[in-house]
């Protein structure tokens, strides 16, 4: 970056700037202290010894063996996967279909679109969650039972995120592309798979990777509507809160943390492979 | 366009266009939030004028619409829950808010590119790590026999032989809990767009500011400020409306002190099975909301009028 042209330096400026130099960076460092601090004591005490993760004693690893033993748990995991997986695939659909109209065909429609889509992303979840309680109650059947509630209620707001992410690429390629591809005579849906996909296709891998990781994080709209039975991880540690949890709970969370962070890793790298600077795969990220 | 001229025969671009609507690819979409958030949405506030249908699980009896719920939360205890969760939310904001903002500066100004992204990638492990297993990690930390209060018994060599404090120390259970924890699971989220709106602030922008003689406060205050305002205030909404529906947090850590107004409906829901009284402390808490962020909204605005009068300079963004 060119710099600012400099002033004479005097004994002053030289101390702000190091003031300036040394203090931002210390307070940075300071949160990131704060923000990894639960965490860390998270991970550690899947490393303790005694039935509790409330009280250290000593360390030992034989609650990482016994995880798998317990079978709700794991169980648990497995929906969550589960949940996440065919969520995305609906989100991702639905966002991107939906991001592609709103930057293509912009009309009249698209505001009260967008301000459901706004909307979406602004209810408090509880509010989501007790609705939708209410709905598939009256519904029935299949919205009561299985993973189906729960997969219904993560897309609502990963598809909205999705269609945001996927607009603001779209509204960033040149749409001769497309309409060169029409001019040679390819039929739209030719023209979409060829040109349009290919091109929108990091905003869709951005999307999934958020929807993925939004829908194993979701804990309230799930706590309202999970059949009985059937429950995700983090609903399933929910449920322990307030009486023992053991070191194995910590430890499977560790597991389910390093799956979350994975995946993001993965596709930060194809993201950097395609050429995306990390700063483009930030903003991205946290959905900016 | 009518039939081509000269050029090879072939079929006419034309008769590959859809004869749809605009909206064609967004209808999957549309329906799909109609059925999952305008109608469930809808029903919350319907189900606000019934009343409990006695001895079903959560049946409301809507064939008396009255205002009797909101009622009840104004005279009820739910107005003191709803008046706290209020001063928590806000509170939380505003700490979320000036914890993020130098960090979010220096992210934006004062890094070497890589370091920017070693600190992002640091960054995005909490925002990431699932929120119900962080919250959870307080309960460890904030535990009376726990880190936090052993530390404050045990540092004798920190405080010349004395021990800060004899006895364990209560903050699990109480709203400096909730306070704490609150801050810690919303403090990413507003790190990143505050982030952003900044860094969209351009450097000539900047430049020009400080080469016609204001110093780096000035700059900040009257050229960068006022240019991320829109992401900043984005930011604050967009942790000021979860926050304040949040009902984990004030379960997992509050105790009977630290009460939420989510918690109250989520309550509602699961121990009283009564969704009418659910729902209208849903719809409470979303007024609430509403009209804090319009106070909000008009007190900025004011501000901004009044700081308009002596401004001598006016930047333009294009």
């Amino acid at each position: 970056m060119t710099a600012v042209a400099p002033r004479p330096p005097t004994a002053l400026t030289r101390l702000r700037g190091r003031l300036a130099r040394g203090v931002l960076p210390a307070w940075a460092a300071i949160v990131i202290v704060f923000l990894f601090t639960p965490i860390i004591f998270l991970v550690a005490m899947s490393f303790n010894d005694f039935k509790t993760i409330f009280n250290w004693t000593k360390f030992s690893t034989h609650w990482w063996g016994e995880m798998l033993d317990n079978t709700t748990m794991v169980d648990a995991v497995q929906t969550s996967i589960e949940v996440a997986i065919i969520s995305t695939i609906i989100a991702v659909i639905l966002g991107t279909l939906s991001g592609i109209a709103l930057a293509r065909k912009p009309g009249r429609w698209t505001v009260g679109f967008v301000a459901i889509v706004l909307l979406i992303l602004v209810t408090p979840e509880i509010v989501d969650g007790a609705g939708q309680l209410s709905w598939f109650v009256k519904l029935g059947g299949v919205f009561r039972e299985g993973i189906t509630p729960i997969v219904l209620v993560h897309t609502v707001f990963s598809s909205a995120v999705v269609t945001l992410i996927v607009r603001a690429r779209v509204s960033g390629i040149d749409a001769r592309l497309e309409e060169a591809a029409a001019d040679l005579f390819a039929p739209p849906t030719k023209a979409f798979f060829q040109i349009t996909l290919p091109l929108v296709m990091p905003a869709v891998l951005s999307g999934a990777m958020l929807s993925f990781t939004l829908s194993l994080d979701n804990v309230v709209a799930t706590s309202f509507v999970s059949p009985a039975g059937n429950t995700t991880f983090p609903n399933y540690v929910f449920g322990l809160s307030g009486g023992v949890i053991r070191p194995e709970v910590a430890a499977m969370s560790t597991v389910f943390i390093g799956i979350t962070l994975a995946s993001i890793a993965i596709v930060a790298l194809v993201l950097r492979r395609q050429g995306q600077s990390g700063t483009e795969i930030a903003t991205t990220f946290t959905g900016n | 366009m009518t039939a081509a001229i000269g050029l090879p025969t072939g079929p006419p671009p034309k008769k590959f266009k859809l004869r749809a609507p605009k909206f064609a690819l967004a209808v999957p979409a549309i329906v799909w939030y109609i059925f999952l958030f305008v109608i469930p949405v809808g029903l919350v506030i319907v189900n606000s004028f019934g009343s409990k249908l006695q001895g079903t699980p959560g049946k409301v009896d809507l064939s008396a619409p009255s205002l009797d719920r909101y009622r009840e939360v104004v005279d009820g205890d739910f107005s003191d829950v709803l008046v706290q969760t209020m001063k928590t939310s806000l509170l939380g904001t505003l700490l979320c808010l000036l914890i993020s903002l130098p960090i979010a500066y220096y992210l934006a100004f004062k890094t070497s590119s890589r370091a920017k992204v070693v600190v992002l990638a640091l960054l995005m492990v909490p925002f990431f790590t699932n929120y119900l297993l962080r919250t959870l990690s307080w309960q460890i930390v904030l535990q009376p026999k726990g880190f936090v209060s052993n530390f404050l018994q045990d540092t004798h060599w920190f405080t010349f032989g004395q021990a800060l404090r004899d006895t364990p120390i209560k903050i699990l259970k109480t709203r400096t809990a909730v306070q704490i924890a609150i801050v810690y699971n919303y403090l990413p989220l507003m790190i990143f767009p505050l982030w952003v709106a900044l860094d969209r602030v351009e450097l000539h922008l900047r430049e020009a500011s400080k080469d016609l003689g204001a110093g780096r406060v000035a700059t900040f205050v009257r050229v960068t400020l006022p240019l991320a305002m829109p992401g900043i205030v984005a930011g604050l909404v967009l942790v000021f409306v979860p926050l304040s529906g949040d009902y984990v947090t004030a379960e997992l850590l509050g105790g009977v002190k630290g009460n939420m107004v989510g918690r109250a409906v989520a309550d509602q829901y699961f121990r009283s099975q009564d969704a009418a009284s659910g729902s209208a402390i849903a719809v409470s808490l979303i007024i609430s909301i509403l009209v804090i962020l319009g106070v909000l909204a008009a007190v900025f605005w004011c501000v901004r009028r009044i700081l308009a009068v002596n401004r001598r300079v006016t930047v333009v963004s294009i």
